[in-house]
């Protein structure tokens, strides 16, 4: 019925147009790409008329002309064609894609656009740039891909978040992320569910996307590019467009990969032999008898009674020849139990760790025919950390659908269904629980799993803290469960060639279910056995309707757009916990002895309306404006509503006349804009002054005011500038860009410290800026160009200076990036928004190993108990004054990627940088510990550079007993180069023959090895220095080396 | 044509169907507006009960102000440095490090919560509000005087040592964010905490009212702000009426052990509830701290064990029924320096609850009254006071009583010692009355570089700094900084 109807109206339509330009006949065709495959999109022009049409996303068109008449056929990233007009009523067209890289077209805000019309700035990664990247999430394969954008991961455990920033820190309390945008609809990102609370593991819930789906990411960086997305855009926006079938028989690809990580990407403050350690600590407790001012001899006693006592119970006893402090020790198995231990040590690293293998196996089906377009998909994949209880695993399935109703009307529908189950262990300096940082730093090799007397396993703890995790890996469990199911639905009107109404209605369900359990045996099931489920049920409903419009006139288009979104999300907690727990095979709720409950809500809505308005002259000048409005509940009622607008525009030099006939310039264009957008607090209710009922007592609820809030808090609002030259030389050879930006961002949220008198320790207020500004670098070519070989580079560069330019009263603040206060840094009017703060150590006294620092007294730079180097000194860092001693940002970022083919051989190589700025070695006052804590390994490096009578040049301090706390202090002592170089991603691919595999029926068979990791250089050696967001390294679990092999086979 | 037409209107209406003007208020599922919270009196009842329960949280009675008083007082020791709170034993305060300002901060915050509730009320009894406030107010006002009495002697010199020295701010109702409240003596700070006892005693309800504060409460409160302000008389009438109004039962020596297995006893005059699903801190709970490493469970890491000075105070009389909650420690099989008072019993039996690190908080009882009652008498009438003390002393059978002639201030500081081991008092009693205190610090053989084996209040140390970050938001603070820091 209704296709009969729609013929009708089509018909009629027709027939209309037949009355009204009698004098011509109606032209049909498709137009198609080399390939053959249809091209939406195309503008077809009647030379000499303002009359066209665009084709439809069959790459069909129908259009009324005369006999004679020519048709100019325009398409970015193809040459144009004209074609004269004959007898046949049906011209189809193929066209040839050009060389320029200033015709492809790219997913922007609410549209797409060329490099050549754009007046924003935006990085465009193709899926064929992070294919085969064995990473859960697309986000890990982005880094080095695009200038100004800095990727980093706070922890190696797969399945863990990734933080993205682009262009700078904007914000001090509210997101530095940006926002994602998929398939043009804003979606949430970052950590799903509960446990981070609990265990310090993340969930990524970007890994519900498979990254086979990704057909392209737009990276939005100037507020051009993002202020359509308002209140949130500040931080730039993400933009994945997700497959879609081309036209022709289905095509069915199937992937399949398996791989192994055998070992950390670096070495990781591999500890000293357990000799050496032995003998580090001896040194710390005969230095703590020597230093009372005992003899030699009852130092040395004192010394093997200690060590005896706390090593006899693991089978060891210990002996030295001499009583000095720097004896060798004979460490002797005791004969008294099942075994002797003499010269076998536990080897922890291999009881932790494995050869970690992640597997992966997509099939896609995609395809399209007149009125229909279909891709979808399915995988699984299955990743494992290096620590035996870290691993993620998923299972997606995707369909996008678009189906052409009629003539004017197209329908899509993308539906994502995913499911992901993590399981992680704790990632912070948990000492009982964090099993990297005890192969590290508690586990001596003189500590076994079993009892020597007994062979039972070894149940208390070794030392005071850390315990026996081969035995309690059996006794916890803990998973995240994350079921998303996402379908985003579009409705397309054509009303006229050139005007169209859009709307979009997604619906977005991500519930994650944490699992958390420990037994009774466990060290924290509290002797009883407990059990937590949590179940995070977030709901996201957008719908976004725009009408759209774009039209020639002569020379001139002039583009519109006009919409209005709504947003609304929720989020439903429930959390059930038990303890008491009856049977060790029982691992629920509903067997506790005792149970707890908690449910509740919370949200947030938005409401804006957008446009945006386009010109262009002769493509060559190109003009831009947006505007969007938008209304959050997160903000009070006076100040809930903003306004975020944007101005650009882009001059296209090498179309000039004075140009036309410089070969060697291809392409020469110059863009700038300006604008304004912004970022929301972080808090749902950050405004409201609360009073909070969680304060129960006596099986009673308890009321307590929870915070003291500002009612006119307001977004942070950031304002950019960016001026960008692209250029494109000897046919586009040699391209790339260079864009300089600023970034002002203001009103910044801050948590402006307030006197705890009040109750309360801080209030969030709209104080403070930040000024990011800087250059950003790409530059890429065809080194080899021929027919069999081509061998092309790019290199992209980003310096950024990133400064705190005001805060509240001027007053510094003092933060830590993470509850282990890994690094200290302070926010100070005009210093580095990433500036580490502590004592600055100036090194060990040769003479007698004793740190020293500079007081930095800053009335008289020479107080101090001695000068160094014209500067007051002094070994109690008590004396010192902290100061700021060094910067967590780099001079320059990105990455250098390259590829070399040879017939179906090809050779990728990603590297990617960092050159300047400082790291914060977090860690080291665990592993490089002067004698405080007497039961620590030391280092391989820091044994090997302790200041000893016989190595006065060692660059760490004496060993002492007497309780030096100089390791521990926030000092310049931690303070490394972060400069590195990486080998990311080596990639060996293989195209088999066609004449080998038509016959058997394949379109392409491609093998490739792909490995990550593989290479690091850098000064600093003691661990990884590829580091997090903060430029600190503590005791989160390190990147793994990966080999990969896969298959893909297309039919 | 019409197709189009209605697919547009189809579409507006997605568009536009959310559009309603509530939408872009979103209100909290699990906290109401503070301005709008106190209406009634059960509203008020609500507020009181989160007095209590922020009084439970570990920076205050639930862990951190036991062990302050304790690890202080000389009768805890520590046998390896680093495994928690070793700082309030080493007394490694400044204000950028180890300031211990959870104690300012926590104590603030409940002063808050107390300040605003008593405002609140007052603002409906003005209003003209036909309730009964008497009770909850009264509670209020007895809560607040306790914990400027608590703060107060954390931060400021004893008043018997330097009571025109800086106390600590003394505010009364919510401050505005942007606050920067200066100190107050400790003189008016003692004046503000009688005043507020005072005013809440004839509010207050006499019956016992377990796990809040009634009128007995608050006598304790005054008998103990009066000893500390050197008022004697009027210490000894606030704890004999207590004493006398026969509410309260001392434990018999048969009862003792088992008391601490009970909830709510008969000596309990203010005892904070701390139940599972609420204020127990697990492994990080007093119970946790004070038992011997490794029992039960291996994050009991022995934070805390009794010194070998309050041990041989207690052996006085190997008999003494108090051993009964000791047990063996992890120095030797005979070393009787865990505590379990915080365990229900030894074997971690608890008080009835399902977890042995939920016990509560014995924050007032009785045997104190009688020994606040025996100091007090003792410089009016030292019969009466070894009258008093006696009650208590025979709990050790085979010690003789004490005598007008033979009783001492220092034998009823002893027998505070013994009976109110861990429970809060004896660095406070030891500064009060300006006796030195000793560390059995060759215990473990641990060393401490920041304070010496032997000190007296005349040691800077012995009360807190205030705290960088309370200074760099209220710098006018920092002039006021107590001495030293």
């Amino acid at each position: 019925m209704k296709v009969k109807l729609t013929g009708f109206l089509t018909l009629l339509m027709l027939f209309l147009a037949q009355l009204s330009f009698a004098q011509g006949k109606v032209v049909t065709g498709t137009v198609t790409d080399d390939k053959q495959l249809p091209l939406p999109g195309v503008n077809i022009l009647v030379q000499g008329t303002s009359r066209g049409v665009v084709t439809d996303f069959d790459g069909k068109y129908s259009l009324e002309v005369a006999e004679g008449q020519t048709l100019q056929f325009t398409s970015v990233g193809f040459e144009d064609q004209l074609i004269k007009v004959g007898a046949s009523n049906r011209i189809d067209v193929s066209l040839r894609e050009s060389a320029t890289a200033l015709d492809e077209v790219f997913v922007v805000a609410y549209g797409t656009a060329t490099k050549e019309s754009y007046t924003g700035s935006a990085s465009v990664v193709k899926s064929s740039d992070i294919k085969d990247v064995p990473t859960a999430s697309f986000q890990d394969a982005l880094a080095g891909k695009a200038a100004g954008v800095n990727v980093t991961k706070g922890s190696g455990q797969v399945g863990s978040s990734t933080s993205i920033q682009i262009r700078g820190i904007g914000s001090m309390n509210a997101s530095t992320q940006p926002l994602y945008v998929i398939d043009g609809v804003p979606v949430s990102s970052g950590n799903s569910g509960q446990l981070s609370d609990q265990i310090v593991v993340t969930n990524n819930i970007m890994n519900t996307l498979n990254p086979s789906d990704i057909e392209s990411i737009s990276i939005l960086k100037d507020a051009a590019a993002s202020s359509l997305y308002g209140s949130r855009a500040a931080n730039g926006v993400v933009m994945i467009t997700t497959k879609r079938g081309k036209k022709g028989e289905p095509r069915i690809t199937i992937k399949s990969s398996t791989g192994f990580s055998p070992s950390w990407a670096t070495d990781n403050y591999e500890p000293a032999s357990t000799q050496e350690n032995v003998d580090y600590l001896y040194r710390v407790f005969h230095d703590y008898n020597t230093s009372s001012g005992k003899s030699e001899a009852v130092a040395n006693a004192d010394a093997l009674r200690r060590l005896n006592v706390k090593f006899n119970k693991h089978g060891y006893y210990f002996e030295t020849n001499g009583t000095g402090v720097g004896e060798s020790l004979m460490i002797k198995g005791m004969t008294d139990g099942l075994v002797n231990r003499e010269g076998q040590y536990y080897d922890w690293e291999d009881a932790y760790f494995r050869t970690a293998v992640n597997q992966s196996q997509d099939i896609s089906v995609s395809g399209a025919s007149e009125k229909t377009n279909y891709y979808s998909s399915f995988s699984y994949s299955k990743d494992e950390g290096r620590v035996k209880i870290n691993g993620n695993e998923r299972i997606s399935g995707r369909v996008n659908l678009e189906q052409k109703i009629g003539k004017y009307i197209e329908f899509s529908a993308k539906v994502n269904v995913a499911q992901t189950e993590l399981t992680g262990f704790n990632d912070s300096r948990n000492l009982s629980s964090n099993y990297y940082e005890q192969t590290r730093n508690l586990l001596w090799g003189l500590y076994h799993p079993t009892n020597y007397k007994t062979g039972e396993p070894w149940t208390a703890r070794y030392g005071s803290l850390a315990q026996n995790n081969v035995y309690y890996d059996n006794e916890w469990e803990n998973s995240s469960t994350t079921l998303r199911v996402s379908a985003i639905e579009g409705l397309k009107v054509n009303i006229l060639p050139e005007l169209n109404v859009q709307t979009l209605f997604s619906y977005d369900n991500i519930e994650t279910k944490d699992h958390l359990y420990y037994s009774r045996l466990h060290y924290n099931g509290q002797g009883l056995g407990t059990v937590d489920e949590m179940s995070t049920n977030s709901r996201r409903i957008v719908s976004s309707t725009t009408l759209n419009y774009s039209k020639d006139f002569g020379s001139h288009n002039l583009g519109f757009l006009a919409g209005y979104e709504v947003e609304k999300n929720q989020t439903d907690y429930i959390r059930a916990s038990g303890k008491d727990l009856p049977s060790s095979n029982l691992h629920t709720v509903a067997t506790a002895g005792d149970t707890d409950a908690s449910a509740y809500y919370w949200g947030n809505n938005m409401m804006s309306i957008l446009s945006r308005l386009e010109y262009s002259f002769d493509k060559r000048y190109y003009i831009s404006g947006s505007f969007r409005r938008d209304g959050s509940s997160k903000l009070g009622p006076d100040s809930r509503w903003g306004n975020f607008w944007s101005v650009g525009a882009s001059w296209n030099i090498s179309k000039e006349a004075f140009l036309e006939n410089v070969d060697a310039i291809s392409n020469l264009s110059l863009r700038a804009s300006y604008g304004v957008n912004g970022t929301l607090p972080p808090s749902n209710f950050g405004w409201r002054s609360l009073t909070g009922y969680s304060a129960k007592y006596m099986e009673t609820a308890g009321g307590v005011l929870s915070n003291v809030a500002d009612e006119s808090l307001s977004w942070e609002t950031n304002y950019s500038t960016d001026v960008a030259l692209e250029f494109g030389l000897f046919k586009n050879r040699l391209y790339g860009t260079i864009e300089y930006f600023t970034r002002d961002s203001k009103d910044l949220l801050q948590s402006v410290p307030i006197s705890r008198v009040t109750g309360f320790s801080s209030t969030l207020k709209n104080i403070g800026s930040i000024r990011n500004k800087g250059l950003e670098l790409s530059l890429g070519g065809d080194i080899i160009r021929a027919n069999d070989i081509t061998w092309s580079a790019s290199v992209n560069a980003s310096f950024v200076d990133s400064k705190v330019l005001e805060l509240s009263e001027g007053a510094d603040i003092i933060w830590v990036n993470d509850s282990d206060a890994t690094a200290q840094y302070i926010y100070r009017e005009g210093e580095s928004t990433l500036a580490f703060y502590g004592y600055e150590y100036a090194g060990v006294d040769p003479e007698n190993g004793m740190s020293r620092y500079y007081v930095n007294d800053s009335e008289n730079p020479q107080a101090g108990d001695f000068l160094l180097n014209g500067r007051g000194a002094t070994y109690d860092y008590n004396d010192a004054n902290y100061t700021i001693i060094g910067d967590g940002i780099p001079d320059v970022y990105g990455g250098l990627n390259t590829e070399f083919k040879y017939k179906g051989v090809s050779l990728g190589l990603d590297f990617i940088y960092k050159i300047g700025g400082k790291l914060y070695d977090g860690a080291e006052k665990d592993v490089s510990d002067d004698g405080y804590y007497w039961e620590r390994i030391r280092s391989q490096y820091a044994y090997d550079d302790m200041w000893t009578e016989q190595n006065p040049n060692g660059s760490l301090p004496k060993v002492r007993g007497t309780d030096l706390t100089d390791a521990i202090q926030k000092s310049g002592r931690h303070i490394y180069d972060a400069s590195f170089l990486r080998l990311k991603n080596i990639r060996l691919n293989y195209d088999l023959p066609a004449s080998l595999i038509k016959p058997i029926g394949f379109d392409n068979i491609r093998l490739y090895v792909i490995g990550t990791n593989l290479l690091t250089f850098s000064k600093y050696t003691n661990a990884d220095p590829e580091v997090g967001r903060y430029a600190a390294r503590g005791w989160e679990t390190p990147f793994m080396k990966n080999y990969t092999f896969g298959i893909e086979l297309s039919l | 044509m019409n197709t189009i037409k209605s697919f547009i209107i189809i579409i507006l209406c997605l568009g536009l169907s959310s559009c309603d003007d509530d939408f872009l208020d979103v209100t909290p599922s699990n906290s109401g507006d503070a301005s709008t919270s106190i209406q009634t009196l059960a509203d008020a009842k609500v507020m009181l009960t989160g007095i209590m329960s922020n009084m439970t949280s570990s920076s205050y009675y639930g862990r951190n102000f036991m062990l302050y008083a304790e690890a202080k007082g000389g009768d805890l020791t520590t046998f390896s440095m680093g495994r928690g709170l070793d700082g309030l034993y080493s007394f490694n305060h400044s204000p950028t490090s180890g300031s211990y300002s959870s104690f300012w901060n926590s104590i603030f915050n409940s002063i808050l919560q107390a300040n605003n509730l008593i405002v609140n009320i007052e603002k409906l009894e003005d209003a003209g509000s036909e309730a009964d406030f008497d009770d909850v107010k009264g509670q209020a006002l007895t809560a607040r005087a306790l914990m400027y009495f608590d703060l107060v002697r954390i931060y400021g010199k004893p008043y018997s040592y330097d009571k025109e020295s800086y106390g600590v701010p003394n505010i009364l109702e919510p401050l505005d964010a942007l606050a920067q409240p200066l100190r107050a003596t400790v003189a008016e700070n003692y004046n503000q905490i009688i005043s507020d006892l005072k005013e809440a005693q004839p509010l207050l309800s006499k019956g016992k009212t377990n796990g809040y504060l009634n009128y007995y409460a608050n006598l304790a409160m005054q008998a103990r702000v009066y000893l500390n302000m050197e008022q004697y008389p009027a210490a000894l009438v606030a704890a004999q009426e207590i004493i006398d109004s026969g509410v309260y039962s001392l434990y018999s020596n048969n009862e003792w052990v088992d008391s601490w297995t009970g909830q709510f006893g008969s000596e309990s005059i203010f005892e904070l509830a701390i139940l599972p699903s609420e204020a127990d801190l697990g492994n990080s709970s007093l119970s946790v701290y004070l038992r011997r490493a490794g029992h039960e469970s291996s994050s009991a890491i022995g934070q805390f064990i009794a010194s070998d000075y309050y041990l041989n105070r207690l052996g006085e009389d190997p008999n003494d029924v108090r051993w009964g909650i000791l047990s063996y420690d992890e120095v030797s099989e005979t070393h009787m320096g865990a505590s379990y008072k915080y365990s229900g019993d030894i074997n971690l039996g608890g008080d009835g609850k399902s977890t042995p690190t939920s016990v509560n908080i014995k924050v007032i009882r009785l045997s104190e009254i009688y020994l606040m009652a025996a100091e007090a008498a003792f410089h009016s009438d030292k019969g009466l006071a070894a009258t008093y003390l006696n009650e208590i002393r025979k709990r050790a059978p085979d010690l003789a009583p004490a005598t007008a002639g033979t009783i001492s201030i220092d034998m009823i500081l002893d027998e505070k010692s013994k009976e109110l081991f861990t429970e809060g008092q004896r660095f406070f009693d030891l500064l009060r009355l300006d006796k030195e205190i000793t560390f059995n610090d060759d215990l473990g053989g641990v060393p401490i570089s920041t304070r010496a084996k032997t000190i007296d209040r005349s040691f800077y140390k012995t009360i807190l700094p205030i705290s960088q970050e309370e200074i760099n938001a209220n710098p006018e603070i920092g002039n006021q900084q107590n001495p030293e820091y």
